[in-house]
């Protein structure tokens, strides 16, 4: 399995409209402006796009849960897209 | 030097544009030599553009999108926001999903500020479910077809405060176009398991008496056009195959909603078929809920684009933009096979052979399309005798040369005759679609003729039909008598002029003629056509302002406003309505706001009849004078003199060019006209 971080970087690089978006697996929704609701729904539709995954309706709102980070987004990732094949 | 029977050639590769000398040798194309041009940057995004539009596999796709929204923010970074428009514009089809459709409404919002749109609008959104990502996908759907809207989006779950509160933001906006964006969701009585038919009947009426007064409420305070939304089927039956039988099935109620919508809706509401677009995508992709519990989206994220698609065509079209004519290649388009090589026997059409049902399915579907209103044209690289022989000889030719109101087969190149059919038929490059089942030739006509819609076909003709179905051409907000006879105008037409080359004099030639002119008010008959006419005449148009079936029943019901239709017939036929008058009755003056005429028919004296008309209307009232304004446009300068040449005479102009003129009722006397008038009082 890929690692999915630099994908994943490009998506939000494309859904936050910023070239230069950096994210680390500590980063959270607090630490990246712009970050709400609506873009978290964009996100996560661009997410299941680019990796060919499906997040359940729970997951989807643990995501932006306290304490989530891109560490436990890469993990899930990682998670689902080997569950896929 | 170049040898003799050399070429120069200008080609465009992946790095840059060559001028390459090639000359034949031996049978064989040489190349001895070129050059490396300076790239013109929208050659490369015009480029890009093709690439993404031809990719065909997903992955290619997203590369290739990847390339031009690249292309697209430099062209934008370096402030050509005329062309990074252009090329945005092309990237727009219906197919967008999510994803992809928000980048391109993120770039958009940098280029809509610095261009100007052909066409504006004032939309309000009152949705019953999240609207946001709905309203930028119809923001950039509706950017696609040159038209810029100005918006009301209103707060979630509000639809009916914002219609039955006076004071709200929906009638400080005045808006001409209101989307009530609801869902099954919203239907107000939902089947209980002991409804028998009677309460489930009282229901429906109860329910559509609920719609029909919020709508009456907005149409009565606005004299807007309304696009409601009709209820979509879950994907879900909980009486499983007996739903749509059992008295108490949900899917039975919203059917009966749906058609008690279909039949009962006013003129001035347009009802927007969402089931059709769920059950298009399929009820339970459609469906799929998750977005509907995270966020309360109408549907599922991928098809929320097409959803916009949907909604920006009937806009479009309300404002008379939907096209006229779809143009068609011959060879490999409409049978499989080429006629010059495979002759009348060799071609693929029709029974036996699966290819050849698949191209006579296609050609079913445009044969339908033009008993409907569309017109036909052909444009083929073919010997005329080939092409022709098919459509009079081949016994499974669907399509007929009287269903074709502009015949090209020659080997002129393609752009050249395009620009041909849309002047033989006297209609605008933008009102054209070109079906094509070479790719090259799509990609050249995109390119040089860029106002002709060019979709992209599969090469599996099987699919040519969804093809051209998903971009929603062809969209209709009616259909009257003037749609359904437009192929026999047209061929009434090409008769027309062939006694007009005949004849001796143009006096001679309308005498011949033997015209017959109907002038009567606006009527429920007429108000549809009358709508269309003032949508979508560009040409003959003197001041192009554009009203909706709305508009134009409150100017009925409204002592001060005189309307005119004229229809016009011949000995070849009926013209049907061709010219239409909005005047308006002010203190002294009979103010003409409206006077617009169909192109078709020009020069024949309809324009003195009118006059004639309008004169005996002021004389009658006691006006002193007709007043007309010409408000130039990019379309209308053939009417920039119509007001001078009638004998009106100016009394004011301004730097734009638009001009103000009168004339004065005394002292004037009828003109002479060769049509035989039929008049109808108020």
């Amino acid at each position: 399995m890929n690692d999915p971080r630099p994908d994943l970087q490009e998506v939000f690089r494309d859904v936050f409209d910023d070239s230069e978006l950096t994210i680390t697996d500590a980063t959270t929704a607090e630490d990246v402006p712009g970050w709400d609701s609506l873009t978290h729904i964009n996100l996560i539709i661009a997410i299941e796009r680019k990796f060919g995954i499906k997040f359940a309706t729970a997951e989807i709102s643990n995501l932006k849960a306290d304490g989530q980070n891109i560490g436990s987004l890469v993990s899930l990732i990682s998670k689902k897209a080997q569950g896929a094949r | 030097m170049l040898p003799d029977h050399a070429f120069r050639v200008l080609t465009l590769g992946g790095a840059g544009v060559y001028l390459l000398n090639l000359c034949v040798w031996r049978g064989h194309v040489v190349a001895f030599g070129g050059e490396r041009c300076s790239v013109p940057s929208d050659v490369q995004l015009s480029n890009a553009v093709e690439a993404y539009l031809g990719a065909s596999t997903s992955g290619n796709h997203r590369e290739a999108l990847k390339t031009l929204v690249a292309g697209i923010k430099e062209t934008v970074a370096a402030g050509d926001f005329t062309n990074s428009a252009v090329a945005l514009r092309r990237a727009i089809v219906p197919t967008l999903d999510y994803t992809s459709a928000q980048t391109l409404s993120r770039i958009s919002k940098t280029i809509r500020p610095q261009v100007k749109s052909a066409h504006k609008t004032r939309l309000a959104i009152l949705g019953s479910f999240t609207t946001s990502q709905l309203r930028d996908f119809i923001e950039l759907a509706l950017f696609a077809s040159e038209i810029e809207p100005e918006i009301y989006e209103a707060d979630f779950g509000v639809f009916r405060q914002e219609i039955l509160d006076p004071g709200s933001g929906l009638y400080e906006f005045q808006p001409q176009l209101v989307f009530v964006a609801t869902s099954w969701r919203d239907a107000a009585q939902l089947p209980q398991l002991t409804d028998d038919r009677d309460t489930v009947d009282a229901h429906v009426r109860a329910e559509l008496e609920s719609w029909q007064q919020l709508w009456r409420t907005a149409h009565e305070k606005l004299g807007c056009q309304i696009i409601q939304n009709n209820f979509e089927c879950p994907p879900w039956r909980t009486f499983s195959n007996l739903e749509m039988r059992h008295p108490s099935g949900l899917g039975r109620q919203l059917a009966m909603m749906n058609q008690a919508f279909a039949e009962h809706a006013p003129p001035y509401v347009t009802i927007h078929d969402v089931d059709y677009l769920s059950a298009y995508a399929g009820r339970a992709a459609w469906g799929e809920e998750r977005f509907f519990h995270h966020a309360k989206m109408p549907c599922a994220p991928e098809y929320l684009f097409d959803y916009a698609h949907s909604v920006a065509s009937l806009v479009a079209a309300q404002l008379g933009l939907a096209k006229k004519c779809l143009v068609l290649d011959l060879d490999n388009t409409l049978w499989g096979g080429v006629i010059g090589d495979d002759g009348l026997g060799g071609i693929r059409l029709g029974q036996g052979e699966a290819e050849g049902e698949a191209f006579q399915s296609f050609q079913r579907y445009v044969k339908a399309l033009r008993l409907r209103g569309v017109i036909l044209a052909v444009c083929s690289k073919n010997e005329d005798a080939n092409a022709r022989e098919v459509f009079t000889k081949h016994t499974e030719m669907v399509l007929r040369l009287d269903d074709i109101s502009c015949f090209v087969a020659n080997w002129t190149d393609k752009a050249a005759n395009l620009r041909t059919i849309a002047e033989t038929l006297n209609i605008g490059l933008n009102s054209l679609v070109f079906v094509d089942d070479n790719p090259a030739e799509r990609s050249i006509i995109r390119q040089l003729v860029p106002e002709v819609a060019v979709p992209e076909l599969p090469t599996d003709a099987a699919g040519y039909i969804q093809a051209v179905e998903r971009h929603r051409y062809f969209q209709a907000v009616s259909i009257g008598n003037e749609d359904l006879k437009r192929t026999e105008y047209y061929r009434g037409n090409a008769l027309r002029q062939q006694a007009e080359e005949s004849a001796s004099s143009v006096d001679d030639f309308l005498k011949s003629l033997e015209m017959f002119g109907t002038i009567r008010p606006v009527d429920d008959g007429s108000l549809e056509r009358t709508v269309q006419l003032i949508n979508r005449s560009n040409q003959f148009n003197l001041r192009t302002k554009r009203y909706s079936s709305a508009d134009v029943l409150a100017m009925l019901g409204n002592s001060d406003w005189i309307t005119r239709t004229i229809s016009l017939a011949d000995r070849f036929g009926d013209n049907g309505l061709i010219s239409v008058i909005l005047a308006k009755m002010e203190t002294d003056v009979l103010d003409i706001d409206t006077w617009l005429m169909s192109c078709r028919v020009l020069k024949r004296g309809v324009e003195t009849l009118v006059l004639n008309d309008l004169c005996e209307i002021a004389r009658k009232k006691g006006l002193r004078a007709l007043r007309g304004e010409y408000i130039p446009t990019a379309k209308n300068g053939l009417v920039r003199d119509h007001y001078q040449n009638l004998g009106f005479v100016q009394i004011d102009h301004d730097s734009d060019g638009r001009t103000v003129w009168e004339l004065p009722i005394a002292g004037w006397t009828p003109q002479k006209t060769f049509i035989q008038q039929r008049t109808t009082d108020e």
